[in-house]
């Protein structure tokens, strides 16, 4: 018999991970009723990213070694920490950068010229990867240990068996990160303009504020957040260059229409109740587990086409 | 040919000015036969025989190899089908793969199982893929804008995944499919061999040398696609002339507006769906006939990039434009096929695998700054050009059809 309780926990790992990409996707959708396909590609930048800080801030092969002392020395565990901090101040950059000369000249133009534009973008990105650092893939970048704690090898956890210990790393990671993009949308007057523009963007500019600041802002953080859902996913399956539109646009896009497009709190159900569903059949049927995640997509979207937590309707 | 349903045959005879003449007479489907079929069988001709000089002359290989124009044509035909849908009636999808892939995999296990027949798998393949567009476009069209890309999307990434894994005691999964893989290769009808070129044709049917068509790399299977291709080209033309292609393009510029004037806006959405599907089938089986004796593979076939790239195809060349597509087709296979095995001489570069990078930047670049495609810039300018010598153009002022279909596209 196949353990529940570990068919959970892969369930919660992958559907956390998508919820950090839907996070993401959704709020630059709600907010600017921009479709990014270029959202695969952040997080092809995200793991890259993550992969050369981990490997050049590593002192057996990196450009540092040598120059600085172990990492692991200052007792904080080691490059992955470097990376979880450079990504999402890359990737907000890049986003901002973004926002300002793809997504501004065409907020006016046509969905279907949105999709198309940053389609271009995504295959130009995956091709750059592919010829700047090679088409090869590169295993997993995690780290042996974090604070002095062992996070690698397998874990006797009771009720699941033997585990990954990386994967609840994971887990806990992508929670902080959710959690805390969740405060800052629901508490903070960033957060504010960010749903009010997610009901009503002319109403918010009428009002007098600065939406186009925030615009930069709202592409920033979701940049941010796939770097990061792209650095924590690339310690999982391996970085290649296919992997922005395999295993993350797609699942992206999924999870927002689950769960309903501008809404953030669809997108963490949505994100983890397509984890759960991939998960279960991974465990119980792995030929079909992808025709059963994109039929459940398909009736979903057929039964209920506004999401769990749909406020807005995108191109309905 | 990118111009709407108006008539406007008067203005040719009335004025005897041959540039005016010419620029009414597109407008009739014997010139766009006549055209497209004159065009169809010269392009392997200017593909191989009169790019492929410059292998000689500089040492670069701009020339295509024999298969290139029946694939260009394969993934023409489906890039003008697909027109249908996204050009005029506006709706972006992203399941074209799915009609394509099944089309060619119909098609080749018929030619294994049943008959080798370039010319039955080929319908076969329509047949399939008319039959699998209707559900797919049944259920999707209730949706629109993105929910219905995303639909179109997951219908054919479950087609995929089911090629790959549970149904490979069907397709051969991720080995590949190898379609008329009978001794002899395919054969028109079971006589002509379609690998065969035209000049050898001849000399086996008459014993006589065609000295005028020595080097011309045009094979029997290619002058059957492009045949099918002509056909292709003339049905699109129809119905877009038609009041029918009419009620497409409203239906694309304003939905809500065809149904208040009492339009099953649905069943004509769904027609036009299931009319591209029509198209993709044929263009799926000639995909299969140019792979007798390769593998056709679900990523090359079913895989949603191939849906993206009939996207990048149809706007690239210019949406909403009969001849668009085509050459969208005709650029993207050649900068795929042809351009990938490019070394440029003296700095020894060798562009490769940049193909899709060069493709990609095309892509932003046509859409960014000619929004009408590529064919849409041309046909500007060969517009001013006729308006600097005709007296008068028909299609003088006004915005361009193309432009309009663009500007509604998606705020459905």
């Amino acid at each position: 018999m196949v353990d529940v309780a570990g068919i959970l926990i892969t369930g919660l790992q992958q559907g956390a991970i998508y919820a950090l990409l839907g996070i993401g996707l959704t709020i630059i959708l709600g907010t600017m009723q921009f479709l990014n396909l270029a959202h695969g590609a952040l997080y092809l930048v995200g793991a890259y990213t993550g992969l050369l800080v981990v490997r050049e801030i590593s002192v057996q092969e990196g450009a540092l070694a040598g120059i600085v002392a172990d990492p692991t020395a200052f007792g904080i565990g080691s490059s992955f920490l470097v990376a979880l901090v450079v990504t999402p101040i890359l990737m907000f950059a890049i986003g901002v950068a973004m926002e300002r000369f793809v997504a501004r000249p065409l907020y006016d133009r046509s969905e279907v010229e949105q999709l198309l534009l940053t389609f271009g973008l995504a295959l130009i990105v995956e091709e750059l990867a592919r010829q700047l650092i090679g088409s090869q893939p590169f295993s997993s970048y995690a780290p042996e240990e974090l604070f002095g704690v062992v996070v690698s090898g397998q874990a006797n956890i009771p009720f699941v068996g033997q585990y990954p210990r990386w994967r609840f790393v994971v887990i806990g990671l992508t929670f902080l990160l959710i959690g805390a993009t969740y405060l800052v949308i629901e508490r903070t007057d960033f957060g504010m303009v960010v749903k009010a523009g997610t009901r009503d963007s002319e109403m918010v500019r009428l009002l007098g504020i600065d939406i186009t600041r925030s615009y930069a802002l709202v592409f920033g953080v979701g940049a941010a957040l796939a770097g990061l859902a792209g650095l924590v996913g690339g310690t999982i399956i391996d970085v290649a260059p296919g992997i922005g539109t395999n295993n993350a646009l797609v699942p992206a896009f999924l999870t927002v229409v689950v769960g309903g497009a501008g809404s953030v709190v669809g997108a963490i159900v949505g994100g983890i109740v397509l984890g759960m569903v991939a998960a279960v059949f991974q465990f119980q049927a792995p030929q079909w587990s992808q025709i059963v995640l994109f039929g459940f997509v398909a009736v979903f979207l057929l039964v209920r086409p506004e999401g769990l937590f749909g406020s807005v309707e995108v191109g309905e | 040919m990118s111009d709407d349903a108006r008539t406007d045959g008067g203005t040719a005879t009335a004025d005897p000015n041959l540039v005016d003449r010419l620029v009414a007479a597109k407008h009739s489907e014997r010139f766009v036969a006549v055209v497209s079929l004159v065009g169809l069988l010269a392009m392997p001709f200017l593909l191989i025989d009169v790019l492929g000089v410059f292998d000689d002359l500089i040492g670069v290989g701009l020339g295509g190899f024999v298969g290139l124009p029946t694939l260009i044509l394969a993934f023409g035909i489906v890039a003008v089908g697909y027109n249908l849908l996204l050009g005029y009636t506006g709706l972006l999808s992203f399941g074209h793969a799915a009609l394509f892939g099944a089309a060619a995999y119909a098609a080749g296990i018929f030619s294994n199982e049943v008959v080798a027949s370039p010319v039955l798998a080929i319908l076969v393949g329509v047949v399939a893929a008319t039959l699998l567009a209707w559900p797919i476009g049944f259920l999707s069209i209730r949706r629109s804008g993105v929910y219905f890309a995303v639909l179109t999307l997951t219908f054919g990434q479950m087609l995929y995944f089911y090629a790959f894994g549970p149904g490979a005691w069907l397709t051969n999964g991720d080995d590949g499919y190898t379609p008329f893989a009978v001794p002899g290769g395919a054969e028109i009808a079971g006589a002509v061999p379609t690998s065969d070129s035209l000049s050898d044709l001849f000399f086996d049917l008459t014993g006589l040398t065609l000295t005028l068509t020595d080097g011309l790399d045009v094979t029997v299977g290619y002058v059957l696609t492009a045949l099918i291709g002509v056909a292709a080209i003339v049905t699109a033309h129809r119905i877009i002339k038609s009041p029918y292609g009419l009620i497409l393009k409203a239906i694309g510029q304003n939905e809500q507006r065809v149904a208040f004037i009492g339009m099953d806006v649905f069943r004509y959405k769904l027609m036009a769906f299931v009319l591209s599907g029509v198209f993709a089938g044929a263009g799926g089986g000639i995909y299969a006939l140019s792979k007798a004796g390769l593998t056709v593979h679900p990523n090359a076939t079913l895989y949603w990039i191939v849906s993206g790239d009939f996207v990048i195809m149809t706007a690239l060349g210019g949406v909403g434009s009969l001849a668009g597509p085509l050459l969208g087709a005709v650029v993207f296979e050649y900068i795929a096929l042809v351009v990938q095995g490019i070394t440029i001489p003296i700095i020894d570069f060798q562009i490769g695998s940049l193909w899709r990078l060069l493709l990609g930047l095309a892509f932003v670049l046509v859409v960014a700054f000619f929004p009408d495609g590529i064919y849409g810039a041309l046909s500007s300018l060969g517009e001013r050009i006729a308006e600097r010598f005709g007296t008068e153009s028909p299609t003088g002022d006004g915005p361009r059809p193309v432009e309009d279909v663009e500007e509604t596209g998606g705020d459905d």
